[in-house]
């Protein structure tokens, strides 16, 4: 018989049942509050913001009262079973629920009852304990303490898989350091659980594979004693179990085998167990549940920083299969930031995988989607385009999938958000895709522009990384991203309250200008003024004044009206330069102002007067100008950076050179530059060689020292082919900023 | 050849046969047969349509399953709604489906599709011949019990599926095979499993 909707008491209704004299009345409005949060979040929340759970934490309390006052059995049995039940319930999944439970004072309580005599009562308790150990807000267990492992032992030893899966998910939430990992080690814990490994059942299995994982985090040393003779072959069961026939104990095999490849060099290491992984990972994928969710996660886990694993991947296709799955469309957003994340890294070392990622095709119907990309490339069309060219085709190509890229950037998931940001940036670092122009087009600057604004930080700054690459641009015009205000925005973000958020705007603003024309540059320094570049020059956080000194050298590089930029409103900018370099707190800040003084004494004999006057400003009885430091530091680009500049100052052809030489030659800088001869490091020889080897004529050394003040372009043909590249390289995000020109 | 018989009574659940399976031939039936009288309560709620104590069973049970498995519980909730459409009661599926199928497929975006399609039963006069009408179909409950079957067995470390039926499908995939490579005895009706002798 169909049943008929009972018409339910309201929340609040129950929660007073649940406070009446009457047992019966109230066991079973404890047993509704169960039945109505179950499966039903928005639920939980509802009765939680009425109080419910103390409430209900009260009755557990009470009823273990009644059990030490020996009351009645039965009854007392049901109320416990029901208000642990309850409990656990608001504890899963549901962060605030687990507070609650905490701050009601209920933990303590549950933790007694495992010794219940009751089974129904002990099962129903260690899972509401496990729900609160599957949450970060958990208490943390001190397993250091002798009586806590032993407690912990006897758990894992029960018969019952409820208290000794609630074993397992202590290890797997509570378990950090390498001391708690010996510690657990030592106490023959990880030996139980490869008996659980083997003859136990299903969820035991997969529990002990989890807390394995936790306990052979960042440990070889763990790792190889478990995997010593003493134990058998326990390495093989995990091996077995990742081709078990239950999909989330091969996710969960999986992860473990991960975690021990990326701790120890010396376990799963042949080309076997790494194809076996990359296949088994992808075909995870397919799973319509969490643990398809959960399977791109793992498999960037797996090749992240690792060249020779991205190659295996690529050649099993795993771009195909992402994209297979970004196309179905409408994932769960776990599902969607996890497979985009994965991408990134498979695009974040290997130009064949990016070609391979930007060269996807689209379904049919996307066939009208490029226009977008190819009209603001320059390209005007009023029907559908034929590509007239290889490179028009390519573009083509290439705008479908970016515009996947593109709808990810505007979902309604932050993760997501940052996710496609991510992926964006590794694409982007390309220098071949870059210099032909694929990215600055309005499909993916505005949505990324959008994204300067976002109400995450976290996204804020991952937008700002792929920015950083798409503004360097050699061929077209940046004009797309002024015109949509990327610019105005970037210099916003400069005086933001994070941190991280003004480093990495400086960082995009310093790739936007490197190697800009004269107005553009202009129009960001009116834009930026003098007072605000000189005040995040002497920002609290050193990588901001890193990025910052960037961005002035980028400036003033190239015409000598720029170089003006340093002497605005008295000197602000380079009086800051000065004063930051005098206490440097590392190389880098160095070697970007070093080079920024260097451009600037590229300039007219003004210019170089003025940075001379700054190398030798004292502070208090200091007599020892920074250049010393300088030519002295452990890092050669810094020492590079001091030479050169030096080198400008000495400019043969300049009036004032003489003088200042004797300046140098006084503050004891020539003979440390003689003692350097045979440093280790070419750049260095080559930037000293310049000092000591003038040319006479007047027209070479203009034309080696050139208005640029870093290395002019006749050397730089003269560097290799690979050195050039090399230089090019160092481009993009994640390395260092643009340099030799 | 009796643990493949006691593996499939215990699995779909047929109690009482296999407690006279292991009077009658001693095998184990190697889970608490006890376990399985609570299971089968659970799947006849289900396919009787009695859903609200469907859920409220699961629950004693085991507390977990339905708070672990959105899926499972979006499924029971929508037969609900689709029993409260058949008894007539269309202010009542309204409401229902605003209060508790909605926040449902608003915690997760995959439901709204099958939450629009049962939602969609009350525009049409004739339900019998609509595109949506097999949720109507007796075939639906079946389907939501069976899966609530699996998932209680799953909880209970059990497999969800008797290895019987696999059995035969591998025993005819593989007599595919031999066919394309020699002549053999086979077995083609599976109801007497009769060797027959290859035809010429």
């Amino acid at each position: 018989m169909p049943s008929a909707t009972v018409n339910k008491p309201r929340p609040s209704e129950l929660l007073s049942r649940l406070t009446s004299a009457e047992p019966e009345v109230k066991v079973r409005a404890l047993r509704e509050v169960k039945n109505q949060i179950i499966g039903n979040r928005t639920k939980k929340l509802s009765f939680l913001k009425l109080g419910a759970v103390p409430a209900v934490a009260g009755i557990l309390a009470d009823s273990i009262d009644d059990v030490t006052e020996n009351n009645n059995c039965n009854n007392t049995n049901n109320f416990l079973v029901q208000s642990a039940a309850a409990l656990g319930s608001f504890a899963c999944g549901f962060d605030a629920g687990v507070q609650a439970v905490l701050d009601a004072g209920a933990f303590p309580n549950l933790l007694r009852l495992l010794a219940n005599p009751n089974e129904k009562v002990v099962d129903a308790v260690a899972r509401a304990l496990r729900m609160i150990y599957q949450s970060k807000l958990a208490p943390k267990y001190d397993f250091l303490q002798q009586k806590n492992m032993e407690f912990l032992i006897s758990l894992l030893n029960s018969e019952k898989e409820t208290v000794s899966g609630l074993g397992a998910s202590i290890i797997t939430r509570s378990c950090e350091t390498n001391l708690e990992q010996k510690a657990l080690f030592d106490a023959g814990i990880l030996r139980k659980l490869n008996s659980l490994l083997e003859g136990g059942s299903l969820s035991q299995r997969d529990a002990s594979l989890e807390s394995l994982a936790t306990v052979f985090r960042n440990n070889p040393e763990v790792i190889s004693k478990f995997a010593g003779p003493e134990i058998g072959r326990p390495l093989s069961s995990i091996i077995d179990l990742a081709k078990d026939r239950y999909p989330r104990t091969r996710l969960l095999a999986c992860m473990c085998l991960i975690v021990i490849r990326n701790a120890s060099p010396h376990f799963l290491q042949d080309i076997g167990i790494k194809t076996k992984l990359i296949h088994i990972l992808l075909e995870l994928l397919d799973d319509p549940g969490q643990v398809g969710d959960e399977a791109p996660f793992a498999f960037s886990s797996l090749i992240a920083q690792k060249e020779d694993l991205q190659k295996l991947a690529l050649e099993a296709n795993a771009i195909d299969k992402f994209h297979h799955h970004i196309k179905k469309g409408s994932l769960h957003p776990r599902r969607y930031e996890g497979i985009l994340l994965a991408l990134a890294d498979m695009c974040s070392k290997l130009e064949s995988c990016r070609t391979k990622f930007l060269s996807l095709q689209a379904k049919p119907s996307q066939s009208l989607e490029p226009f977008k990309a190819l009209a603001s490339n320059g390209i005007h069309t009023a029907t559908k385009p034929k590509p007239s060219s290889s490179r028009d085709q390519e573009l083509m190509l290439a705008s479908f999938v970016l515009n996947l890229v593109a709808d990810a950037l505007t979902d309604y998931n932050a993760g997501v958000r940052a996710a496609a940001c991510i992926c964006l940036k590794s694409v982007t670092r390309s220098i071949q895709k870059l210099s032909a122009g694929y990215f600055m087009n309005e499909t993916i600057v505005i949505p990324l522009v959008q994204l300067f604004l976002d109400p995450s930080t976290s996204v804020q700054v991952a937008a700002l990384g792929a920015t950083s690459n798409i503004v360097v641009d050699f061929t077209t015009s940046k004009s797309i991203f002024v015109q949509c205000g990327g610019m105005k925005q970037l210099i916003q973000l400069a005086k933001s309250m994070e941190s991280s958020v003004r480093s990495n705007a400086l960082w995009a603003l310093k790739n936007f200008v490197f190697q800009a024309d004269n107005r553009l540059k202009e129009g960001v320094f009116s834009e930026l003024t003098a007072s605000l570049l000189s005040s995040l020059i002497r920002d609290p956080e050193p990588s901001v004044q890193e990025q910052a000194l960037a961005l002035v050298r980028n400036l003033v590089d190239g015409c000598i009206n720029l170089i003006e930029f340093v002497f605005a409103e008295d000197g602000l900018i380079l009086g800051a330069i000065g004063r930051q370099l005098q206490c440097a707190s590392k190389a880098e800040i160095g070697i970007q102002g070093m080079y920024a003084l260097c451009n600037v004494a590229s300039g007219n004999e003004f210019h170089r007067e003025a940075v001379m006057q700054l190398l030798f400003t004292q502070m208090g009885d200091k007599n020892q100008s920074f250049v010393v430091k300088f030519l002295q530091s452990n890092d050669s680009q810094l020492r590079t950076a001091t030479v050169w500049t030096i080198v400008n100052l000495t400019c043969p052809s300049s009036p004032g050179a003489p003088c200042r030489l004797e300046k140098l030659r006084n503050a004891g800088i020539v003979s440390q530059i003689k003692n350097m001869v045979n440093d280790p490091c070419v750049d260095v020889k080559v930037a000293i060689f310049f000092i000591f080897r003038i040319s006479p004529c007047e027209n070479s050394a203009r034309a080696i020292y050139g208005f640029r003040g870093q290395l002019s372009m006749s050397v730089f043909i003269h560097y290799s082919e690979y050195k050039r590249q090399e230089i090019l390289k160092q481009l993009v995000f994640q390395s260092s900023s643009p340099l030799f020109f | 050849m009796n643990k493949l018989v006691m593996n499939f009574l215990v699995t779909k659940g047929y109690v009482e046969a296999a407690k006279k399976f292991r009077m009658e031939s001693g095998t184990h039936p190697g889970i608490d047969l006890a376990t399985i009288t609570d299971r089968m309560a659970v799947k006849k709620a289900a396919q009787c349509g009695n859903v609200e104590d469907a859920i409220e069973k699961i629950n004693d049970l085991n507390p977990e399953i339905l708070d672990t498995n959105p899926q499972l519980f979006f499924q029971l909730q929508q037969q609900r709604l689709i029993e409260l459409i058949r008894n007539g009661k269309v202010e009542e599926a309204l409401e229902f489906a605003q209060e508790e199928l909605a926040p449902r497929a608003e915690e997760n975006q995959s439901f709204l599709e099958e939450l629009e399609r049962t939602i969609s039963l009350l525009a049409f006069e004739d339900t019998s011949n609509c595109q949506v009408g097999e949720l109507l179909d007796i075939s639906q409950r079946l389907k939501t019990a069976s899966e609530v079957n699996a998932a209680v067995l799953t909880s209970q470390s059990h497999e969800k599926d008797p290895k019987l039926p696999s059995l035969l499908k591998m025993l005819i995939w593989a007599q595919n095979k031999l066919d394309k490579k020699a002549a053999y005895p086979c077995i083609n009706d599976l109801s007497n499993a009769r060797l027959e002798e290859p035809t010429f």
